[in-house]
């Protein structure tokens, strides 16, 4: 064991190397500053295991894929745990953050500087660096089947662009997802980051309100590391990131404010093959946003499985016809909050989540809604995802769904998690308007966390742009001799 | 608490039992294998719930019969011990159609499969391999 596998220096230790994390590391690195990025998981190359697949699960999520916020019901999230954290699972789907979403932000939370052309702006940036677009030619059939029946009802949709490189030709399933370790992190190791994985962050210790040191662990072999640092920008997603401030003994504030989309799923047979397990649709239906958005979800055969498992004893039938069944999920914009504490003893924390009798009902509307869609996109059979929903066939037997739904017979799960970390200027604040944590001089947080809230849409160009914002105030304010960072 | 591992194998193995009465013995067991592994791996707090109840059903299944208590629980969703029977169901109907998805309803190997010869290993990802130039296959398969 050499000293440089237990002891690490650095003037900037960023935790996490997702969405938040690698564009920070990235623009540091840039502007000059010698940077260390540790991450928890491991580094997975894009093609080394299956999208969506249970292999996948077991190498690049937390806990395979098995993580819940407690509550009645619990909600099922999941968290990317490995380089480039979640932008390496998921679908890639892209949305800027809504202006009316960042003045209410900038408004409600007394956002200082805060400035919605700078943050427009630094959008565009991100969508060039990640080669945002359409899908090139034509969709897969389950996004068109969304498409279809929506504009058959005269409902609002659009195709969500996608980070996503296409070769010449017509079959845009070759796309190559343009994620962290495609792009950011890339960048960051050529301006001279080093990135390590398999080092978790234990805690940090301070010094009056300064941190100066961090306390790891090697995740094969359980040995401690330590890291000297002057300056810490923690990025571990709105889960670990609180978690590892709250054992760092920085509580004010922080964890006590999770928002996420709660989403529940129906599983829709058409009379063609529809399914293609590898890839997502990207319609989604907007004519009830903000408040409730439809999609479709990965549809491998054994997420089908899942998806009928509430109701087998009557819906099983319809997984020997995988192939012509495909996954659909409503998501809404929850009033309920959440929490996380890290539990001493414990090395995870303990998360929890109350849906308000407002989110159940608009939850239930939402999976009656999303099957009147898939009706009219020409499904023969929708089955929802809670214990004793019926099989919808027609219209009419949509009353069914809305007189049975109940939540806590649902499967809800969500995979956007926010607002843990609160940035802004009012008495619930935990960090100033640039991510700093209150009652700290060198403590910052630039991920999901800082959020106030979850936008609506999928956050993670809008944790890119908060994190691109903040860097370049970092910066700014601490060196105003350094070189620019563009 | 964290640190032991639940006793979710013979619990699991009924409920396979009973849902799918034409899983076989082999797959069955892989699959209860796999239910036990990802159940070990969860965060600290929720094993700990989870092995609560795990030895608290376990317990029950010693003194009333296992056969008769999965029966129960995984027909009448209780609070908490129902969270349990869907945790269990959901990791092994996931892990049963992802690696063997041409099995039918009840757990059974399809007419064809059965008619090919016994040694020969099942496709376990054949949807994997058309859509997706850059996957590999095997790196899915878990046994």
């Amino acid at each position: 064991m050499t000293d440089e596998d237990t002891r690490f220096g650095t003037e900037v230790l960023v935790v996490g190397s997702g969405a938040g994390g690698a564009p920070t590391a990235a623009l540091l690195a840039e502007a000059g500053f010698e940077v260390l990025v540790v991450e928890e998981g491991p580094l997975v190359r894009q093609g080394e295991v299956v999208p969506f697949s249970l292999a996948q699960m077991d190498r690049q999520y937390r806990a395979g894929g098995v993580t819940a916020a407690l509550g009645l019901p619990s909600i099922a999230y999941t968290e990317g745990c490995c380089a480039g954290g979640g932008t390496e699972v998921n679908s890639g789907l892209y949305r800027r953050p809504p202006e009316e979403v960042l003045e209410r932000w900038r408004r409600d939370h007394r956002l200082v500087d805060f400035d919605l052309a700078e943050v427009d702006e630094i959008a565009g940036e991100i969508e060039a660096e990640l080669s945002v677009q359409a899908v090139p030619g034509a969709q897969i059939p389950a996004s068109e089947a969304l498409r279809r029946g929506a504009a058959n009802l005269g409902w609002r949709h659009d195709e969500s662009p996608r980070w996503m490189t296409y070769p010449d030709g017509p079959d845009a399933r070759l796309g190559r997802r343009q994620s962290m370790t495609e792009t950011f992190l890339p960048r960051a190791e050529r301006a001279g980051a080093r990135l390590v994985t398999g080092l978790r962050v234990d805690r940090l210790v301070l010094d009056g309100g300064r941190a100066v040191r961090a306390e790891a662990t090697r995740t094969d072999d359980g040995r401690p590391v330590s890291i000297d640092l002057d300056h810490v920008i923690v990025a571990g997603g709105a889960i670990q990131t609180p978690a590892l401030l709250q054992r760092s003994g920085l509580r004010r504030n922080i964890g006590r404010s999770l928002a996420v989309h709660p989403t529940v799923k129906l599983a829709a047979r058409f009379a063609d093959r529809v399914n293609v397990p590898d890839d997502v649709p990207v319609h989604q239906v907007k004519e009830f946003a903000p408040d409730l958005s439809f999609g479709g979800s990965a549809s491998n055969p054994g997420l089908v499985a899942l998806a009928l498992s509430d109701s087998w004893d009557r819906f099983r039938d319809a997984i020997a016809d995988w192939e012509r069944v495909v996954v659909y999920y409503a998501a809404i914009t929850s009033e309920g909050r959440g929490r996380v504490h890290a539990v001493p003893g414990f090395r995870d924390p303990v998360v929890t989540y109350r849906l308000t009798r407002r989110d159940k009902a608009v939850l239930g509307r939402g999976l009656s809604r999303l099957a009147l869609v898939l009706l009219e996109a020409g499904a023969t059979d929708v089955y929802p995802s809670y214990r004793g929903a019926p099989v919808v066939r027609t219209p009419s037997d949509l009353a069914t769904v809305e007189a049975t739904f109940a939540v806590g017979r649902a499967s809800v799960m969500t995979v956007h998690l926010c607002s843990t970390v609160p940035f802004g200027e009012i008495e619930t604040s935990a960090t100033d308007s640039v991510g700093l944590v209150r009652g700290t001089t060198n403590v910052r947080v630039h991920d999901a966390s800082l959020l106030p809230d979850a936008p609506g849409v999928n956050p993670q160009a809008s944790v890119m742009a908060v994190a691109i914002r903040n860097t370049r105030r970092f910066v700014e304010t601490l060196t105003p001799g350094r070189k620019a960072v563009t | 608490m964290s640190r032991l591992s639940p006793p979710v194998a013979p619990f699991s193995d009924q409920l396979l039992a009973l849902d799918l009465p034409d899983l076989d013995e082999d797959r069955r067991r892989q699959v209860v294998a796999f239910v036990a592994r990802r159940v070990d791996g969860l965060p600290s707090p929720m094993k700990a719930g989870v092995t609560v109840v795990a030895l608290a059903v376990d317990g029950l299944g010693r003194a009333l019969g296992r056969r008769r208590v999965v029966g129960v629980l995984g027909r009448r969703p209780l609070p908490v011990l129902g969270e349990y029977v869907r945790l269990v169901r959901s990791l092994a109907y996931a892990f049963i159609w992802e690696t063997w998805p041409d099995t039918t309803p009840t757990g059974g190997r399809p007419v064809s499969e059965r008619q090919r010869a016994n040694h020969q290993a099942s496709s376990s990802a054949h949807w994997c391999t058309t859509a997706n130039p850059h996957a590999s296959p095997d790196a899915r398969v878990h046994q």
